[in-house]
């Protein structure tokens, strides 16, 4: 199941650490929304939580980076781009070649 | 083996000065992603799956020789994505070469023919050319037609001109031993140096998860497919790894052997996971929690893979680690009996 759209609510059941992860091992860009209000959107490629500091790390929707944010210095994070890796590339492939060959084949027969 | 003498030499000395250094982990081949954009798109291949701006993106030369100067490793193999796609993979393979650095420079063969002249022919260069099979086995990994008689004929021009040139080769469930035998006959009829096999990796990320090989199939496999191989095959890597692939060692992942950096820095903690990146490659030495990785440590990331990137260098290491290993090497070499 793709995360694509989700607003995730961070309450006692789904911590900021927890959003972040999904957000990590998601092939798509997110928007991280700052405690100031502000909105970073980009995809989120790394992130520390062991860190002193703990952070996670972007490249914005113009490719510039890498931008570091702090962990305490991020109130949510939304998944607002689209999934790249969701899709069905090896099925479409296999239903387009077995199409093919039905074709040939009554093409021949016919 | 069909690696050159000279390779195998600086290799070999490589390993002993590390070996000298009681050095406990170094790394053997440094996986360089210049860029992640490729002009395929692989139902198995879970390196491709990023927003535009990120395969718009590439990292310069000088980002690369540095890498290559902060890793130290003797051989750096060049994946991506599409390697001949990066503006300026010429100016790259040149800087690598003049370090002496033995290049793999890794393609679907695409482009190859049309960019040859953008190279010389070196012992420091190879190209390693994606093929999967013979033409309907490739053409459907690849999920496109066609693309098994450009490779095919890209390498033919490669040899022409005078290259090095290595096949490299995912294998996924349902592989027919015997297609795959045809397969070592036709690369071998078309004069390249050697060739390298590997099972692919089940990539979370890859939008097929349902044809890769799990441990037993693998063994099954290439037991098969390399028994009494024929004195014309020559692979390009370790026969210690073959052996391993056939079941005939129990290896561990060295999974620091072949570090991987791309444009978001080292990859922890390895080419085929992706739980992190370190700025250095100091850092991901000395900060990366290795006995969390590999089949032994119970990671069940890390219970079906046997790829080469993880186990190669610890058959490499087997090899110039122990007498045994030598003796077995040597043995194996001399007999062409896997």
């Amino acid at each position: 199941m793709s995360l694509e759209g989700w607003t995730p609510q961070l309450g006692p059941y789904l911590t900021l650490e927890e959003v972040v992860e999904h957000a990590f091992d998601y092939r798509g860009n997110v928007t991280v929304v700052s405690t100031d209000g502000t909105e970073t959107v980009g995809y989120l490629f790394n992130r520390d939580a062991g860190a002193p500091e703990p952070f996670v790390e972007m490249f914005d929707e113009a490719g510039q980076g890498p931008i570091r944010i702090r962990l305490a210095d991020i109130a949510t994070i939304t998944f607002t781009g689209k999934d790249t890796a969701a899709g069905n590339s090896w099925t479409a492939w296999l239903e387009r070649k077995d199409r093919e060959r039905a074709e040939k084949a009554a093409a021949s027969g016919a | 083996m069909s690696v050159p003498l000279s390779q195998m030499v600086t290799v070999a000395s490589y390993i002993v000065r590390q070996k000298l250094a009681r050095r406990q982990r170094y790394p053997l081949v440094l996986m360089l992603e210049p860029l992640f954009r490729c002009n395929l798109s692989c139902a198995g291949c879970g390196k491709i799956q990023y927003p535009a701006q990120i395969l718009k993106k590439h990292l310069t030369v000088e980002q690369c020789v540095n890498a290559v100067e902060e890793c130290g490793a003797p051989i750096v193999a060049i994946p991506g994505g599409e390697p001949l796609m990066h503006p300026e993979i010429d100016r790259l393979v040149a800087a690598l070469v003049a370090k002496r650095k033995y290049v793999y420079l890794c393609t679907n063969g695409l482009l190859l023919a049309e960019r040859l002249a953008l190279f010389t022919p070196s012992r420091y260069l190879s190209f390693s050319v994606h093929v999967d099979g013979l033409r309907d086995e490739h053409d459907d990994a690849v999920c496109r037609e066609g693309v098994y008689d450009r490779a095919v004929g890209a390498i033919r021009e490669a040899l022409a001109r005078g290259f090095r040139v290595t096949t490299n080769t995912t294998l996924f469930d349902g592989t027919s031993p015997v297609r795959m035998r045809a397969f070592f006959d036709e690369m071998m009829s078309l004069g390249v140096e050697g060739m390298m096999l590997s099972p692919g990796y089940s990539y979370s990320k890859a939008p097929d998860q349902e044809h890769f090989l799990r441990r037993t199939k693998t063994h099954a496999l290439f037991a098969r497919m390399l028994d009494r191989p024929k004195r014309r095959w020559k692979f390009n890597q370790s026969p210690l790894f073959l052996r391993f692939l056939m079941g005939k060692h129990d290896f561990d992942c060295t999974p620091w052997g072949m570090p991987t950096y791309n444009m978001f820095g080292w990859q922890r903690p390895c080419y085929l996971l992706q739980e992190g990146y370190a700025a250095t490659f100091r850092e991901l030495m000395e900060t990366t929690e290795w006995q969390r990785y590999g089949h032994r440590s119970g990671n069940e990331k890390c219970q079906d893979c046997m790829v080469h990137s993880g186990f190669e260098a610890t058959a490499v290491n087997h090899t110039f680690g122990s007498l045994r290993g030598f003796l077995e090497t040597v043995v194996v070499t001399l007999t062409h009996r896997l």
